[in-house]
């Protein structure tokens, strides 16, 4: 019997211990890691709100003794019992976990959390099973792509406090979380104030009112930026934050090297077949600009505007301001200059204008800068010109680079009053670049308008691995501009195009008499630069969204009734795309111009290089995914799923795994629209 | 099973997300192994670590290291584990599995080829009708190798009373044993 007694133990430690050897599947893992996430980031949210309630006079205060505790369990209990808890989820759950912190296994108390919670939970889980089943290749190490390089840059920087993460949460030293046996104060935050501007989507035109659309380029990034830091956090972000073609040019794109020096850029007009509406086309304008060698770099002159008031003391806006701050130092020339301006409650010079070799010397001033008083943003801004106008050189690039979390609150508040004291500035030859930082009282509109009026780029750093994109990696492109107020004008041939609508560039939008009109400022673009535009078009015979008018003048009947003329190439052909360019500090534009003939078409039949149906592509993906978080008006069944699978088939190389993190990102939004 | 270092908690408590996702990259293979035992099946197993993940998340807050990490997080996995259980209305198949149970271990003990976890689902399965509390005690004591102190501390009850159920346990299976030993 012993023997048996043995053998049986034996058997089931043996099963029991198999088990424990059993290996993790990285996929669950995953999952479980995201969904954990998830709920970490709501809880982090909740513990913001709900802090601001009534319902912290509840919670037991550090001075509690045992027998406090236990009276305040009692006092909750009765409370949980009395059916109140329905009365708010949000309280519930900070109160049952509160319960539970000294008598952990409680189950019943469980049993009264699950219901509520249960529905949020199980969606959750539901998601992120079909996120997983919908991606099959999908493997954990993207997440570590995506969050690893902060971490790894927060530990090369020597700083884990300072290290970038929810704004709410870094505000604590760790000591003080345990020292306090009890809720946690946290520092209240301007939550819901970011300003967005409102623009209407761009409509869908017939071609026979309206042949003729015409923008200015955008190569701004701050929109992605900020809509990343949204869906991070497990949250859709609001429409009006979201700019479809900031997030298009948010990635570099593949398009070839002008073949000569002679104009700057390089213009690609490819039609491929919109995977939203079937039967439409669409017509992508890919730009790219030459790269400069190091040789070529002109001089550069920078000051640093740095906004130092009481609303940038948070982690991820003054030290990361700093951090920003050093790792473009790096990328300067030794005789390069930088010098620093700083606003708060007045506008002050910390630096004058120091060669960039005496690195020690401006890290020493930048390390000094604490946060604290109201913002003067104007006085800063009038300041750092000044500066930079004591130190101008020609032929060099003067730039001032504001960085701020747009909040004006003092001195000139009017936005058109700064925008044309930044015009006049521009004029004079010293430009102007915006970097945004940090979260709830951002103001987009502001900053927008600022760095377009100052031919730089506006864009939004919340992280410290954004900062090295922006400013190390992008630096010749966000520096030395190699085209100025480059403008696009497309005309579509009414025998081949119904309809069309150009996606996004609603803020860029120009009349159609400006192309020609050099007065009118534009887009810039940087050395390296690509910039992408999309129309989304329905040929002739397509299913149109506007009816043809009943009443047409005679000669335009006869023009329509004449159709595509086969043997007519210009008739075949779907648009002409026109550019205006200026090269930099001239005054006079430049013209390019490109047919668009149908043989420019892409699909699976067609047989083009690797490059075009990739780039081409992912920049539909994204362009599809933007237009989804703008609430899909014309994106018909087209999903999140399909933005997935498109942008995952083509990621390409991506050596820096931004197109990686978008991958992510749309599964996070998928995420965030299921709750 | 490395315990997460006292920093590392505090930081994630204090909101620091890259702490937290570690801590749960960290703690996931236990998480999911404890699970394993539980259920018996992987994808069940899967499910219910999910779940505790995302319960770790709710309260990681609410860990006053009065304990040891493991012990509050073994806590949480077997309030995530009888949840699922619940609502999977499981205590039917489970009584079905009972049956079978006492063939499943001789099987295994004559052969040792029976697929070690469906021997150890229908085994334990039979272990959990024992009583309240039994197939926890063995999950931790004999699965996770703790101490009964240690699996007392988890289960708030009294140390003897896991030397007790344990006991008992093996007792019982001895019992079942010979019966079957000496039966067909």
């Amino acid at each position: 019997m012993t023997d048996k007694q043995n053998a049986a133990d034996a058997a089931l430690t043996r099963a029991l211990a198999d088990a424990q050897d059993t290996p993790v599947d990285a996929g669950a893992k995953a999952r479980a890691i995201d969904a954990a996430l998830m709920e970490f980031d709501r809880v982090q949210k909740k513990n913001t709100e709900s802090h601001q309630g009534f319902w912290q006079r509840w919670r037991p205060t550090g001075t509690l003794t045992t027998l406090g505790h236990s009276i305040m369990e009692l006092f909750q209990r009765k409370w949980l019992y009395s059916g109140i808890a329905a009365a708010s989820v949000a309280v519930l759950t900070v109160m049952v976990a509160q319960q539970m912190q000294h008598t952990v296994v409680a189950p019943e108390l469980d049993g009264a959390q699950v219901p509520q919670l249960n529905g949020e939970r199980r969606l959750a889980k539901k998601e992120a099973l079909e996120l997983a089943e919908s991606e099959a290749d999908y493997t954990p190490t993207e997440e570590v792509i995506v969050t690893g390089a902060r971490l790894a840059l927060a530990k090369e920087k020597g700083k884990g406090k300072e290290k970038p993460a929810s704004p709410v949460a870094q505000q604590l030293p760790a000591a003080s979380v345990v020292a306090s046996d009890s809720f946690i104060e946290i520092p209240s935050q301007p939550q819901g104030r970011d300003d967005f501007e409102h623009v209407d989507e761009n409509p869908v035109k017939r071609v026979v009112d309206s042949p003729v659309s015409t923008f200015s380029i955008d190569v701004d990034t701050a929109s992605y930026s900020f809509v990343r830091r949204q869906l991070n956090q497990g949250v859709l972000p609001q429409k009006d934050a979201v700019r479809v073609e900031e997030l298009v040019n948010y990635f570099d794109y593949d398009y070839p090297l002008p073949s000569t020096k002679d104009t700057p850029f390089s213009t690609n007009v490819i039609v491929s077949d919109s995977p939203w509406t079937a039967g439409n086309k669409l017509m992508h304008i890919g730009i790219k600009g030459y790269q400069l060698s190091a040789a070529q770099k002109p001089k550069t002159n920078l000051v640093f505007l740095l906004d130092v008031s009481g609303s940038m003391n948070a982690p991820d806006k003054l030290p990361l301001v700093k951090q920003s701050m050093e790792l473009l130092l790096s990328q300067l020339q030794p005789d390069d200059t930088v010098a620093i301006a700083v606003y708060a409650g007045a506008a002050g010079t910390v630096l004058e204008p120091t060669a960039a070799k005496d690195k020690q010397k401006i890290l020493t001033a930048l390390n000094q800068l604490s946060a604290g008083g109201s913002t003067a943003g104007a006085q800063g801004i009038k300041l750092a010109y000044q500066l930079a106008a004591a130190n101008f050189e020609q032929g060099a690039v003067n730039r001032v680079i504001l960085a701020t979390d747009g909040d004006f609150n003092v001195g000139i508040t009017n936005r058109e009053e700064l925008k044309g004291f930044v015009e006049r500035e521009r004029n004079k030859g010293i430009y102007l670049s915006v970097l945004g930082f940090g979260q709830g009282n951002y103001h987009d509109h502001l900053m927008q308008t600022l760095a377009q009026n100052g031919n730089g780029v506006a864009a939004y750093i919340d992280t410290l691995s954004e900062a090295q994109k922006v400013l190390v990696t992008e630096a010749t492109r966000n520096l030395f501009p190699i085209a100025q107020d480059v403008k696009i004008q497309v005309e579509f041939n009414p025998n081949t195009v119904q309809e069309y609508r150009l996606i996004g560039y609603e803020t860029r939008a120009l009349a159609r008499e400006d192309f020609n009109n050099d007065k009118v400022d534009a887009g810039d673009i940087g050395a390296g630069h690509s910039v992408t535009a999309i129309y989304e078009f329905t040929p002739l015979g397509g299913k149109a969204l506007i009816d043809s008018p009943r009443y047409t003048p005679k000669n335009a009947v006869t023009e329509v009734e004449a159709g595509p003329d086969q043997g007519n190439l210009l008739n075949s052909e779907y648009a002409f795309v026109k550019l205006r360019y200026k090269l930099p500090g001239a005054a006079e534009s430049r013209l390019l111009e490109q047919p668009v003939p149908p043989v420019n078409t892409i699909n699976a039949r067609t047989r083009v290089a690797a490059w075009v149906q990739r780039e081409t592509d992912f920049a539909t993906a994204v362009a599809g995914f933007a237009q989804l978080l703008k609430g899909g008006k014309y994106t018909g069944d087209w999903s999140y799923d399909d933005a997935l699978a498109l942008a995952q088939a083509s990621k390409g190389a991506d050596p820096y795994g931004y197109r990686t993190e978008f991958v992510q990102l749309v599964r996070k939004a998928k995420m965030a629209q299921g709750l | 099973m490395t315990a997460p270092s006292r920093e590392l908690i505090e930081s994630a408590q204090a909101g620091d997300r890259q702490a937290f996702a570690r801590l749960v990259d960290e703690q996931y293979a236990v998480v999911f192994r404890f699970a394993l035992t539980w259920c018996g099946v992987r994808e069940d197993a899967e499910d219910v670590a999910q779940q505790a993940c995302i319960k770790l998340a709710q309260n990681l807050g609410q860990f006053r290291f009065e304990s040891a990490f493991h012990t509050w997080l073994y806590r949480l996995v077997i309030n995530c584990a009888k949840d699922w259980q619940q609502a999977q209305g499981r205590h039917q198949r489970e009584r079905l599995h009972g049956e079978s149970a006492e063939q499943a271990l001789a099987q295994q003990t004559a052969q040792g080829s029976v697929e070690t976890l469906m021997f150890l689902q229908s085994v334990l399965a039979w272990i959990a009708q024992l009583g309240e509390g039994f197939k926890e005690a063995v999950l931790l004591v004999l699965g996770q190798g703790l101490s009964h102190k240690e699996a007392a501390d988890i289960l708030n009850v009294k140390e003897s009373t896991v030397s007790w159920r344990i006991h008992e346990v093996r007792k019982r299976i001895a019992q079942w044993q010979q019966d079957s030993g000496s039966g067909p």
